[in-house]
C-alpha cells in the first residue's frame, strides 16, 4: 500500500526534508548537494517497473517532484498498463521522453537511469531488484522485499556488493505515529512489555472451486509475468491484484498488510538486524480453487527475550499493531490510535527520549536525499529483508502446522529440514538468483 | 458388523449395508490433476506428505516416486508431486526425478524438486544434465547448480563460457554462476 502525499513544492521538499532530519540521525541527512540544483542534468532520474495500481501512487508522487525527480521510462507486461502510465508521465512534463518497455531488464541496462522503483507482483521483487543494482541503479522495493528468504538475503548482499541504496517500501517507517510508538516502546515507555498483537484484514477474495483456463489477452506477456514462478496456464482472477491470494506468486495479506505493521513490532524491540527464534501458527487453507493462500491467518513469532508477537486475521476493522505493557496498550493504524489510558497517547507523542530513533516524515524523500548522499536510507534493504522474514517464517509455520526453531543469526531452521528447503524455492528457466 | 433388529410385521426390515459408493484413490487423482481443475484430492496427498511423522516419510517418498512414475500423468499432477518431493524427498528419489530432465515437458518439474532435495546424488543428476539440455532449459540448470553450490561443475560452466559459439544469454549465465560460485 502506499500512502499518497500532496504533492511538494521543491522548496517545501527541502526545507521539510532538512527539517525532519535535523534532529534524526546522520544517515537521514539531506546533502547540502541538493540544495539550489534545479538544472535536469542534477535531477534523480527514475524508471518505474510494474505499473498497476500500487505504481499509480509512486507515480503521482514522483510527479509531485518536478525540479528534483523526473521519470525517464516506464516498464510493464501489460501493454495497456505501461502505455497509460507513459502518456500520464509524458502529459505532465509535456513532451513525449517518457518510453515505456515490455522487459525489465532494457530499462535497468540505460546508463541514464539513476533509480527504479519495483512495484511488480512478489515473485519478481528479488530478480528485478538485483538485477537493477547490478546495473548500477538504486532500488525502491515495494513490500514484501521478496518472495522467499533466501531472495531477501540475496538482495541484501547485492545492494551492499554494489554499493547501491535500496530502500523497502514499508513506509510506515516514514510515519510520526508508528516512529513515535516504536521509540516510546523501546524507552520503556509502557514498562515492561509482555506482547505485541498485530492484526490484518482478511486474506483471500472469493473464488470457486475450479477455473478455466483462458486465452492471453492481446498485449499481455505472461510467460513474462509469470517469470520465474511455475507455469500456470493464464486466467483472468489470476492476474492483476489478485496474484497476492496464490502461493507462487505471494503470501497474501502475511505479506500485504502484515509486512507493515510486523515491520513496526521489528522496530520496537530492535530487531531490525535479527529476529524471532520460534514461530508456531495455523491457517485455514482451501482445498480447491485458484487461490492457494489461507484464508484464516494465526502464528505467532518469540523473540529470544520471551516477547510474543502474534499476527492474525481480523475480519472486521482492519489492521494495526498493539503494543501490550504493565502500564496499559497501545493500538496504532494507518489512520487511528488508541490506548487504555489516554495519556499514553499524550506521553507517545512526547520528544527527549533516551533512545532516539531516525525520523523521516516521507519516505519518497528518504529515499531521494539518500540517492544523493549514499547514506542507508530509513528502511534499508537488511531491515525490509528482517521483515519479510518475519511473514514468510509465518507462512512456513502455518502451512507445516508445527512450532519452528528459527536461528536469526545463521537464517535457518533448527531441527526441521522441511522448513529448511521453504526457505527459498526454485526458479522457472531461464530466471536465476545469481 | 453390527447386529440387525429382527424385522416385525409393523416396521420395515433396517438394511445394514458397507456399499456407501466408490471412493476415490487421492494417489490416483492427483495423476490426474489439471490446471483448473479440482485440486482437492492433491490437497490430501499435500496434507498426509506435509504433515506426516518424519518416520513415515520414506514410505510417503515411496508413493510419490510411484505416481511420478505412473504413466500419463498430467503436467499438473507432476509439478504438484514434484513440489512434495522437493520438500520431503530423499537420494531415493533422485534416480525418477533426473529422468524428467530428460524431457521439455518434465524438465522443470524434475530440476524443481532436485533443486531442494539435500545431498550429492540430487547435485549430480543435476550437473550430468548439464550437456544434455539446450535453450532455456540449460540455462535454468545453470542456475540450480549455481544455487547448489557446485563446485564440480566450474569446470563445465567456465567452457561453456568460453565457448563463443554458445548462446549469449546461456555464456551470461555460465559467467554469474562461476562468479557466485566463486563466492560461496
Amino acid at each position: 500500500m502506499t500512502t499518497l502525499t500532496a504533492p511538494l513544492s521543491r522548496r517545501r521538499f527541502l526545507k521539510t526534508t532538512s527539517l525532519a532530519t535535523a534532529a534524526a540521525a546522520a544517515p537521514l541527512i539531506l546533502p547540502s548537494s541538493l540544495l539550489g540544483q534545479a538544472a535536469p542534468s542534477n535531477r534523480i532520474t527514475v524508471g518505474i517497473i510494474g505499473t498497476g495500481n500500487i505504481a499509480d501512487g509512486h507515480i503521482d508522487t514522483l510527479l509531485g517532484y518536478p525540479e528534483a525527480v523526473r521519470i525517464l521510462a516506464v516498464c510493464d507486461v501489460d501493454r495497456a498498463r505501461r502505455d497509460f502510465a507513459a502518456s500520464r508521465v509524458n502529459a505532465r512534463y509535456g513532451n513525449s521522453d517518457c518510453t515505456a518497455y515490455n522487459d525489465f531488464r532494457e530499462l535497468n541496462r540505460r546508463t541514464d537511469i539513476d533509480a527504479v522503483w519495483i512495484c511488480t507482483p512478489d515473485h519478481w521483487h528479488a530478480l528485478i531488484a538485483i538485477d537493477a543494482m547490478r546495473h548500477g541503479k538504486d532500488v525502491y522495493i515495494e513490500k514484501p522485499m521478496t518472495l522467499t528468504i533466501e531472495e531477501g538475503r540475496a538482495v541484501v548482499e547485492a545492494a551492499r556488493r554494489y554499493q547501491r541504496v535500496a530502500q523497502h517500501g514499508t513506509q510506515h517507517r516514514s510515519m510520526k505515529r508508528f516512529h513515535d510508538v516504536a521509540e516510546y516502546v523501546r524507552n520503556q515507555g509502557l514498562g515492561k512489555l509482555d506482547r505485541i498483537e498485530v492484526t490484518i484484514p482478511p486474506n483471500n477474495r472469493f473464488c470457486a472451486a475450479t477455473w478455466t483456463p483462458e486465452p492471453v489477452p492481446a498485449g499481455l506477456d505472461w510467460d513474462l509475468w509469470l517469470g520465474p514462478s511455475p507455469w500456470r496456464p493464464y486466467t483472468s482472477g489470476g492476474c492483476h491484484y489478485n496474484f497476492r491470494f496464490i502461493s507462487d506468486n505471494a503470501y497474501g495479506q502475511i505479506t500485504n498488510w502484515g509486512a507493515h505493521y510486523l515491520d513496526i513490532g521489528q522496530w520496537a524491540l530492535d530487531m531490525d538486524a535479527s529476529g524471532p527464534v520460534e514461530v508456531e501458527g495455523h491457517g485455514h487453507f482451501p482445498t480447491t480453487g485458484l487461490f492457494t493462500n489461507a484464508t484464516y491467518i494465526d502464528f505467532t513469532c518469540r523473540y529470544a527475550n520471551g516477547i510474543p508477537m502474534s499476527c492474525r486475521t481480523r475480519h472486521e476493522g482492519g489492521g494495526s499493531v498493539r503494543f501490550v505493557g504493565e502500564r496499559g496498550w497501545l493500538d496504532i493504524s494507518r489512520n487511528r490510535m488508541s490506548a487504555s489510558e489516554p495519556d499514553l497517547l499524550r506521553e507517545m507523542q512526547k520528544n527527549g527520549r533516551p533512545v532516539q530513533l531516525p525520523l523521516s516524515n516521507n519516505h519518497h524523500e528518504n529515499f531521494l536525499a539518500c540517492v544523493r548522499s549514499r547514506a542507508r536510507p530509513i528502511a534499508d534493504v537488511e531491515l525490509g529483508h528482517r521483515t519479510t522474514t518475519v511473514c514468510n517464517l509465518g507462512q512456513i509455520a502455518l502451512v507445516l502446522g508445527r512450532r519452528l526453531k528459527w536461528d536469526p543469526a545463521h537464517e535457518e531452521f533448527v531441527g526441521d529440514d522441511t522448513a529448511n528447503r521453504m526457505r527459498g524455492r526454485a526458479l522457472r528457466s531461464p530466471w536465476a538468483l545469481t | 458388523m453390527p447386529s440387525v433388529p429382527p424385522a416385525t410385521s409393523s416396521t420395515p426390515p433396517v438394511v445394514v449395508s458397507s456399499e456407501a459408493g466408490p471412493t476415490k484413490d487421492p494417489w490416483v487423482e492427483i495423476t490426474r490433476l489439471t490446471y483448473g481443475g479440482d485440486r482437492s484430492y492433491a490437497w490430501s496427498v499435500r496434507e498426509q506428505v506435509i504433515l506426516c511423522a518424519p518416520e513415515n516419510r520414506p514410505k510417503l517418498e515411496e508413493r510419490l516416486i510411484a505416481a511420478v512414475t505412473r504413466p500419463g500423468c498430467t503436467d499438473a499432477g507432476l509439478a504438484a508431486l514434484c513440489e512434495l518431493l522437493g520438500l520431503i524427498g530423499s537420494a531415493r528419489s533422485v534416480p525418477a526425478l533426473a529422468a524428467l530432465l530428460l524431457a521439455p515437458a518434465t524438465v522443470e518439474s524434475g530440476r524443481a524438486a532436485l533443486e531442494s532435495i539435500p545431498g550429492p546424488e540430487a547435485v549430480s543428476a543435476l550437473r550430468d544434465a548439464l550437456p544434455r539440455l539446450s535453450g532455456n532449459a540449460r540455462i535454468g540448470l545453470i542456475g540450480s547448480l549455481a544455487r547448489r553450490r557446485d563446485t564440480l561443475a566450474m569446470p563445465a560452466l567456465t567452457a561453456l563460457r568460453d565457448r563463443t559459439s554458445e548462446p549469449a544469454d546461456l555464456r551470461e549465465a555460465a559467467t554469474r554462476a562461476l562468479d557466485h560460485l566463486s563466492r560461496a
